[in-house]
């Protein structure tokens, strides 16, 4: 396989005689709509940061024993851990929906020898694969299977 | 550092785009159960008991599910979070505030596997 080429390997030798102004931000450019929903979608990564340390937290009580396990179920049914789980669900409600929009749009023309799905096809298997995953959690969670 | 961090930024985006689709598949159904069915008390009785949530989590598949429960939504979280921080003029802060996110990020997923180990 040839090596990849140089990033600037098609620059002129010297820059260009044109004068051009530094790139600006638009005034109130985090107002608008697009960038609005933009913007939420770097900011729910607060949310998966405190979910991760959560998790952790859960996990870390799991192999603690009995005692430090109800404790922390305990805690969850406290307003404050079922107010910041349902803005945790939204969050990943809103990323899934956003992502698997995105997702199809991000495809190589060819992936090897084939090429990618076509993008509704992609979108009907994403949102397939996550209602199943999460009925599937759900139905382990809830004792329905493995009990 | 911002060496390192271009150097690093593959495995990065590895993390950060599977913190988004790993994390949000499996993050729902938890969501669901311990947001909505605990405290509404809808969970049948002794569902989530230590000793079944022991076995569950214990064995591989799911010590691998617990892992990527905690650590992917960590990388996805910190990479949104440095995004952010660029996008309101951090450019210049970029290389302390990608340091402290992945340094949270990389210390939660060994955590992750000391926990997981513990089980």
């Amino acid at each position: 396989m040839a090596p990849s080429a140089h990033p600037r390997a098609m620059a002129p030798a010297r820059p260009g005689r044109t004068r051009t102004a530094p790139p600006q931000t638009a005034e109130g450019w985090y107002a608008q709509p697009r960038m609005r929903r933009y913007l939420l979608f770097d900011a729910t990564g607060l949310v998966y940061l405190l979910l991760g340390f959560l998790m952790l937290r859960v996990t870390w009580a799991l192999g603690s024993g009995r005692v430090a396990w109800d404790r922390v179920l305990a805690n969850f049914e406290n307003p404050l851990y079922v107010a910041f789980h349902l803005l945790s669900l939204v969050a990943v409600v809103f990323v899934a929906v956003r992502f698997f929009r995105l997702f199809p749009k991000a495809q190589p023309p060819r992936i090897g020898p084939l090429k990618p799905p076509p993008a509704p096809m992609i979108h009907g298997l994403l949102y397939a694969a996550w209602i199943a995953i999460t009925l599937l959690f759900v139905t382990i969670l809830c004792g329905g299977l493995f009990a | 550092m911002k060496q390192l961090l271009l150097k690093l930024e593959p495995v990065i985006w590895l993390l950060f785009g599977q913190g988004i689709l790993v994390g949000t598949m499996l993050l729902t159904g938890w969501l669901l159960v311990v947001g909505l069915a605990l405290p509404l008390g809808l969970l049948p009785a002794g569902a989530l008991d230590h000793t079944r949530a022991l076995e569950l989590g214990s064995n591989a598949i799911g010590r691998l599910v617990l892992l990527a429960l905690i650590a992917l939504p960590l990388w996805k979280g910190a990479h949104h979070l440095r995004s952010l921080s660029i996008d309101f003029g951090g450019g210049a802060r970029d290389a302390a505030v990608a340091t402290l996110l992945y340094g949270l990020a990389s210390l939660g997923s060994l955590l992750a596997l000391v926990a997981i180990a513990r089980l």
